[in-house]
């Protein structure tokens, strides 16, 4: 019965979903650990897949659509350092700001530019080919789970690791640690807040447009709106999840990549009804949350609980 | 012997205000040398201008000699002054290494931290001038003497030669403040400079060798230690005299206790056992003075007391009524009143008025409000002259509270909790942070309420205060009751042990013992 459910597809789907949720997520981490909440990845993970497209669309490579799409995040992520370290707007409303323009922006060009409402695909659009990794490829089962994906999932792995290195080897990452926790300390030390700020910003900016690229380039070819459908938000929630580090973020998302790829497989079932399988990708990581923070919980009152029966049964 | 550190004709203006008002300092190479004013006097202004934090609007400062002008604190790091700030600059989750190094790591391959060079250095710098860590703790985990310590090897990991201290004592233990005398000796021996920022005169008189007076922004005061006094000092910091000693009346209380507790137990946020069962009392005008070192359950007594945290196991009783399960807000309502230990955190917001903040524990009453309107009338009259009477140094009653210095953010806190005419004084730390007289004034306060019948509960880690003026003294030991003494008879020797968790009785006989 459950190897119905588990099967090595189901692993695969869990992954690729799972890609974009977790570079919104390491976009979080840097943003979150140098103090700044941006809500704005969103927004800019949505004129990401936009921009990926009309790219490829435009100059006929793939690699180039990725190209425009991290030029728009390095634009909005620029725009986001400028509003809120500059002219001190709040950083929330920012957020909100961007993903109200990049919703918007994306639907009027659509129409503007290609004519059509709602979707745009064509045949000019490059997307991504899946890549084999040779050698890893030829593992029984372990090859299926590892090999077979588009390039941008191979690269978020590589983001996720070298995230841990740099956070945790490097002065350049203690300085980001540091700065998010204590600014005021930082500063006196030496440390450039601002410009460690700014970057923290860039690279938020930089990763979630890379996911919005591998929605529309590397999933399927074309750009629908509102195609980030909230996957931003999900990073960011992963990201808190994972406790602010990158491997942390990479499990949390996970979860939320099994959970839209069990929907995804349970759709063809017609034994359940749709209703209930277009809950779980919301309801499950929601729910399996909720059991880690109970047991948190009781974990913290059982300890408490020993601890003063210990003290009592002792005297 | 030559000056290391000369500041000379020192002005500094702010808006409305000459912080420093032609000031010098002149500190000698390899001189223990104490910086003393009440608060505002100008000695953050005068040592943030050493610092190279601003620039002085006039005079010159000479290092070792030589005129410097400073842009930044790097260029003061870079001439080897280093700065201790009150308020800690540290990285909770950071490891002590990690905190002393931060900004300054040695690398290994030009872009990787060397984690075994830094781990070596610092511990090289902590066995040369006998400072004692453990490298690898995490900040949060130390305690604030040790934390204090981290900070000064932070200073001295960058080279500093000329040290600034800033209230180092504030936030310490006797004990504690007896090693940190002890590392200011190991550092000046070892040819370091030490400013020191006080305003406690015993602190004065034991430590330095040269002490400066500040008042008002202007030099009151420079003299050698060895030919001054502490009344003296005192005159030149206050301008006029000052009772250091406390005067009150003794206690002839037989009344039923007002605030009884009896097996508490509660757990810190870890959920560790931080009061071990527990019981005292306190009577209708009595002081009952709790001493203790930071984090022996103090504060969680206090906030068991005041329904800010769960009791586990035992009873809290108000004139004899059982409060256990009471919210904050009706147990303030039995008649307890709170000034917190941190009035920043608790006892004031600081975004609202300074008449906000003196009504908050009652502005849903007549006669501030009357059907849920305020009486903007009323409260400003009340605020008005609680400002007067409290003597909170203000233009405007409406200013926000964070314009004001700490003590007289502290008079506001103070004022509020003792006009809600309590039958219950719970008082925390009520002087940290404050000058000397602001300190008079508050303790009068306190004695005044106790001399009006009402139970004070005084929780503080300042020995002084807790002898001068409790009645009764409870002394705490991770989360115990060690010994309750009457308060005329404890002398600092005795309390000192007793707060480290030694009964001197077992203290004897286990000496004896170990001599057998």
């Amino acid at each position: 019965m459950l190897s119905k459910f588990i099967d090595i597809a189901i692993i695969q789907g869990t992954i690729r979903m799972a890609t974009p949720i977790m570079l919104a997520a390491m976009g979080a981490m840097v943003t979150g650990l140098s103090g700044i909440i941006n809500i704005g990845l969103e927004g800019m993970m949505l004129l990401g897949a936009f921009f990926a497209v009309v790219g490829s669309y435009y100059f006929g490579s793939v690699w180039l659509g990725v190209a425009v799409a991290l030029l728009s995040g390095l634009i909005m992520a620029l725009l986001f350092a400028i509003f809120t370290m500059k002219f001190r707007a709040h950083i929330i409303l920012i957020g909100i700001t961007i993903n109200a323009f990049a919703l918007a922006i994306t639907v009027y060009f659509l129409r503007d530019w290609f004519n059509v409402a709602g979707a745009f695909s064509d045949n000019a659009i490059v997307g991504f080919n899946t890549v084999k990794i040779p050698i890893i490829k030829s593992i029984p089962i372990l090859g299926d789970i590892l090999s077979g994906y588009t390039p941008i999932v191979y690269l978020s792995w590589l983001i996720i690791i070298s995230m841990h290195i740099i956070l945790y080897k490097t002065p350049l990452g203690r300085h980001l640690r540091a700065v998010g926790e204590n600014a005021e300390a930082s500063e006196t030390l030496g440390i450039k807040v601002k410009g460690i700020k700014y970057l923290a910003v860039i690279l938020s900016g930089i990763f979630s447009s890379l996911a919005g690229a591998y929605l529309s380039l590397g999933q399927l070819t074309m750009f629908t709106e509102n195609m980030s459908a909230n996957r931003g938000f999900l990073g960011l929630a992963a990201n808190i999840f994972g406790m602010g580090t990158p491997i942390g973020g990479a499990l949390a998302s996970l979860i939320f990549g099994f959970a839209d790829s069990l929907a995804m497989r349970l759709q063809g079932w017609e034994t359940i009804p749709s209703q209930i399988v277009l809950m779980i990708p919301s309801a499950l990581p929601i729910l399996i949350l909720l059991i880690f923070s109970v047991r948190k919980k009781k974990e913290l009152k059982n300890f408490k609980e020993e601890n003063i029966s210990k003290l009592l049964s002792g005297k | 012997m030559a000056y290391a550190v000369e500041m000379l004709g020192i002005t500094k203006y702010f808006p409305g205000v000459v912080a420093n008002d032609s000031v010098d300092l002149k500190v000698k190479e390899g001189e223990i040398h104490a910086l003393v004013g009440e608060n505002g006097a100008g000695k953050s202004t005068l040592m943030n201008a050493l610092y190279g934090l601003f620039q002085p609007d006039e005079g010159t400062i000479k290092i070792n000699g030589e005129k410097v002008v400073m842009q930044s604190s790097n260029d003061a790091i870079q001439r080897g002054i280093g700065m201790v700030h009150q308020k800690f600059k540290l990285i909770p989750s950071f490891t002590i290494v990690e905190n002393i190094c931060l900004g300054s790591e040695p690398r290994k391959n030009k872009y990787f931290i060397d984690k075994k060079e830094e781990y070596k250095s610092v511990v090289e710098i902590s066995d040369k001038y006998g400072l004692k860590i453990d490298p690898s703790s995490k900040i949060r985990d130390c305690a604030v003497g040790i934390r204090q310590r981290v900070e000064i090897l932070k200073t001295l990991y960058r080279k500093a030669n000329i040290l600034i201290l800033d209230e180092p004592t504030s936030v310490l233990t006797p004990q504690e403040t007896d090693e940190l005398f002890k590392v200011i000796r190991n550092l000046v021996n070892k040819g370091k400079t030490v400013i020191f920022i006080t305003h406690k005169l015993r602190e004065v008189m034991e430590i330095s060798d040269t002490v400066t007076v500040l008042r008002k922004g202007k030099l009151t005061g420079f003299k050698p230690t060895s030919e001054t006094n502490e009344n003296e000092i005192a005159r030149m910091m206050v301008g006029r005299d000052v009772l250091l000693r406390v005067d009150k009346k003794a206690i002839e209380s037989e009344q039923k206790p007002i605030l009884e507790i009896e097996d508490l137990v509660s757990t810190d946020n870890r959920g560790l056992v931080a009061l071990n069962q527990i019981s005292f009392e306190v009577k209708p005008g009595e002081i009952l003075g709790i001493a203790g070192v930071q984090g022996n359950g103090q504060s969680e007594l206090i906030e068991t007391i005041t329904g800010l945290r769960k009791i586990e196991r035992g009873i809290i009783k108000i004139r004899s009524k059982k409060i256990n399960r009471f919210s904050p807000k009706s147990i303030r309502e039995t008649g307890i009143s709170h000034i917190p230990e941190d009035r920043i955190e608790r006892g004031l917001n600081l975004d609202a008025t300074i008449e906000e903040n003196l009504i908050v524990t009652s502005h849903d009453k007549k006669p501030f409000s009357s059907m849920g309107i305020f009486d903007f009338n009323k409260i400003e009259e009340f605020s008005e002259q609680l400002i007067n009477e409290y003597d909170i140094r203000t233009s405007n009653s409406k200013n926000k509270a964070e314009s004001l210095s700490g003590g007289n953010m502290q008079k506001i806190v103070v004022a509020r909790e003792i006009e809600e005419d309590p039958d219950l004084l719970i008082a925390a730390q009520p002087t940290r942070g404050v000058d000397i007289g602001s300190i008079e004034f508050i303790h009068k306060k306190i004695i005044e309420a106790r001399d009006q019948g009402k139970a004070v509960l005084l929780v503080s880690t300042e020995l002084d205060e807790i002898m001068s003026l409790s009645d009764r003294i409870i002394v705490m030991y991770e989360g115990e009751i060690v010994k309750i003494i009457p308060g005329g008879i404890a002398d600092e020797e005795e309390l000192g042990l007793l707060m480290a968790g030694i009964v001197p009785d077992t203290l004897q006989s286990k000496m004896r013992r170990e001599a057998k």
